[in-house]
């Protein structure tokens, strides 16, 4: 299979404290200049999305397409998924601000597939899913799975 | 103290058949947006991705940390525009992340500019948290 790319862009202006930045989908185009900051990454979001909530949206995502991929080969496909990540951020003494835990928590339908089969989707979805392997070099990574 | 960020994602049917929204996040800042498998292994036809929103938060990660850089040097930006490009390769995961960035800064040379991005790279939190990429590439210059 061709390799798949894809392009985001960000402009910034001013320094750290007091400027903002703009955060465009360069490939697909599905949104573009969404403000941010660093009051804001760390403290109250106020409307704005950050780095973090980017890759909560980016690992649930790629989970949710994992399992659905994981229950459609083991014969049962999802009538519907419902799955939440959580991206924790935290400032690690000598070492600065590092994204120390991502939680997903997903909950499906799928006929013909009980509880325990359903565990075991969302492990070996959580196995397969490209940005599970990555982060959890770095951080730690719980899923949790049930069906509705 | 730590700081939490969520999305919830909703899905309706087989991998290649089905179709995703990554319906909210906690900001409320964007959503719902559509995804699917085509629109992510194939054209995006307008959908965003997994890889894209890795790519978002990378680009934005780097030119947030390369501001906190050049202002601690004393050299503090007018405006920076980062890039990142993320490829995805089916069956092996993602191989490379591509940061460029171009720089608007007053007082600085192209080796001290070079330099910060360098630092920035390395340092941003999403950096760190992606160190397992085989590959991550920058490209640095004054505008």
């Amino acid at each position: 299979m061709p390799r798949i790319v894809r392009e985001a862009g960000i402009t910034w202006e001013g320094n750290v404290a007091r400027g903002a930045g703009a955060i465009t989908a360069a490939s697909s185009g599905a949104f573009s200049g969404l403000s941010y900051s660093a009051a804001t990454r760390i403290g109250n979001p106020e409307g704005k999305t950050s780095p973090e909530e980017l890759l909560a949206a980016a690992h649930g995502g790629c989970f949710t397409m994992s399992l659905a991929s994981e229950l459609t080969k083991a014969g049962t496909p999802p009538e519907r998924l419902d799955v939440r990540c959580a991206i924790t951020m935290d400032e690690v003494e000598g070492k600065g601000h590092q994204i120390v835990h991502s939680e997903i928590v997903a909950h499906g339908v799928a006929p013909g597939c009980d509880e325990a089969a359903f565990a075991q989707a969302a492990e070996a979805a959580d196995a397969s899913c490209p940005f599970s392997a990555l982060i959890r070099a770095s951080a730690t990574v719980t899923v949790a799975a049930s069906l509705v | 103290m730590a700081t939490d960020r969520t999305a919830t994602v909703t899905w309706q049917g087989s991998l290649l058949e089905g179709a995703g929204t990554i319906h909210e996040v906690g900001s409320g800042a964007f959503g719902p947006l559509d995804v699917s498998w085509a629109s992510r292994a194939e054209e995006p036809n307008g959908k965003t991705s997994p890889e894209e929103l890795i790519a978002a938060a990378h680009a934005a990660c780097f030119a947030m940390a390369l501001s906190s850089g050049l202002a601690q040097a004393g050299t503090p930006a007018d405006r920076l525009d980062t890039s990142a490009t993320v490829t995805f390769q089916p069956g092996q995961g993602i191989i490379r992340i591509a940061l460029g960035v171009r720089g608007v800064v007053p007082g600085i040379d192209e080796a001290g500019f070079a330099a910060a991005a360098a630092g920035a790279k390395a340092g941003c939190p999403v950096s760190k948290a992606l160190a397992a990429v085989p590959e991550i590439t920058l490209d640095a210059a004054l505008a």
